[in-house]
């Protein structure tokens, strides 16, 4: 007679495999935010055949399911990159879902950068051009701060979204809640598996949660760079 | 990458691509069709019910949809099995062929966001087109039905388009549970010509083609109804 641990044994041996799916996630949360900002700054700048490209990636990463984004840089990026001489041979899972997901959260932030960069008035543009601000003083000083406040909740959802992928790396092998969540179910001949993945969504909750209230602290934070729009009048 | 394996699979995926497409079909429509029934719920405030869908949305929210179609598959069985017991019915749940749970799972998963974009779209119809198709002599329901929908659909069509293609990508999960789709179909070709990234790429591909497709199509929709309205 095998009998089925208990709630709290399964979360602990959940937990104990957490570090491995919040590696993959903050990595690629920051990668994925630098990507599609220097992507951003590409379509804004309208700089040619790399706007062109980023048409693509951000259509491409927004239109296939991430599951295939996965197994295509695990599997084809090694053969594909050896034929112009890069050696990827030993690509590790973990490495290549982070590549993935860095990917498909860069070119889906793209979007959202995009809109939040044309939402600030011209008129500031000019203003500060006015005033004598070099571009780099004037993005940094005017512009950046009006886009923060407009960006931060599509933000949020894109972290969401990442959150939810990072649920599927499991199906690269890498050990992560996931896979740990499917060993214990197959190890007790199936008599929990409700319990167990319950017990994972739960997990998973808190990480939604803990993005949401981060996303919401950042959004009091910048909340005065914000200017009247049509649905309210704006912070200080 | 061998352009006649690329081929091949491409023929031995495409057979696949219109069940696929329907099996999106299902989910999108149970999806609306759900979504409105949770919209109606948060609009006329239901109580009980109302505080059921804000609690399951939060549970949505933060669960992947990965381990919603986990639970689903290891638990709907057994409630089903409860209803029919209490109905003394003698049916085994045990035999629910994963696709109907997948749909399940999926439309449920989906059908939040759809309550969402209903909601907004009717909000942004005027009370005072109600008010004067009313003065016409429209009944409330051909009011409805003639004079708000319309409008309200095309608020709603390009988020509409983009949820079916959720669906669409939703459904590549379905391999977990054995279902076959696009993404199911190209692994076991994979697995059976070992080429695996021939496959892949076909099927990225088709999904890809699919959603350029659907959103051209969307638009020009939309451009239509514009024009008539």
């Amino acid at each position: 007679m095998i009998e089925a641990p208990s709630t709290i044994d399964i979360a602990s041996l959940l937990l104990q495999v957490a570090h491995i799916t919040l590696y993959i996630l903050i990595i690629s949360a920051v990668l994925g935010l630098l990507l599609g900002t220097s992507l951003t700054m590409i379509t804004v700048k309208n700089i040619p055949v790399f706007k062109q490209l980023t048409t693509v990636l951000s259509s491409f990463t927004r239109s296939v399911p991430i599951i295939i984004q996965l197994f295509i840089v695990y599997y084809a990026m090694p053969p594909l990159l050896s034929n112009f001489g890069i050696n990827m041979s030993n690509l590790s899972a973990i490495t290549a879902s982070i590549i993935a997901l860095t990917l498909y959260h860069g070119g889906y932030l793209t979007e959202v950068l995009r809109a939040a960069y044309k939402a600030v008035d011209k008129g500031q543009h000019e203003a500060a051009d006015s005033f004598g601000y070099t571009p780099i003083q004037k993005f940094f000083r005017i512009i950046l701060p009006q886009v923060v406040p407009v960006a931060l909740p599509g933000w949020g959802n894109a972290l969401i979204h990442l959150i939810h992928d990072t649920s599927l790396v499991f199906a690269l092998g890498v050990a992560d809640i996931m896979g740990r969540a499917e060993l214990i179910a197959a190890a007790s001949y199936g008599m929990n598996q409700i319990q167990v993945f319950i017990i994972v969504a739960a997990i998973y909750i808190i990480f939604t949660f803990l993005s949401d209230g981060l996303v919401r602290l950042l959004e009091r934070k910048t909340k005065k760079y914000k200017l009247d729009s049509g649905l309210n009048t704006g912070g200080a | 990458m061998n352009l006649e394996i690329l081929w091949q699979d491409f023929l031995g995926i495409l057979p696949i691509v219109p069940q696929t497409v329907a099996l999106a079909v299902i989910i999108f429509l149970l999806s609306i069709l759900i979504g409105t029934i949770m919209a109606l719920i948060q609009e006329y405030n239901v109580p009980i019910l109302k505080q059921m869908v804000i609690l399951f949305k939060l549970f949505l929210r933060g669960t992947p949809l990965i381990v919603f179609i986990f639970i689903m598959y290891y638990s709907l069985p057994s409630v089903v099995n409860f209803f029919t017991g209490l109905l003394n019915m003698n049916y085994n749940a045990h035999n629910i062929p994963p696709a109907i749970i997948l749909i399940v799972a999926v439309s449920l998963t989906v059908s939040s966001f759809q309550a969402e974009t209903i909601r907004g779209s009717f909000l942004s119809v005027s009370y005072g087109q109600m008010e004067a198709a009313r003065s016409l002599g429209y009944t409330p329901f051909q009011a409805f039905t003639r004079i708000i929908t319309p409008q309200a659909l095309v608020e709603a069509l390009p988020e509409f388009g983009s949820a079916f293609l959720v669906v669409m990508k939703a459904i590549s999960l379905g391999f977990m549970i054995t279902v076959v789709d696009i993404f199911a179909q190209s692994r076991l070709i994979a697995s059976s010509n070992s080429y695996y990234i021939e496959a892949f790429v076909v099927a990225a591909l088709m999904y890809w083609g699919i959603a350029v497709l659907v959103v051209t199509l969307t638009n020009k929709f939309e451009s239509r109804l514009l024009s008539k309205s």
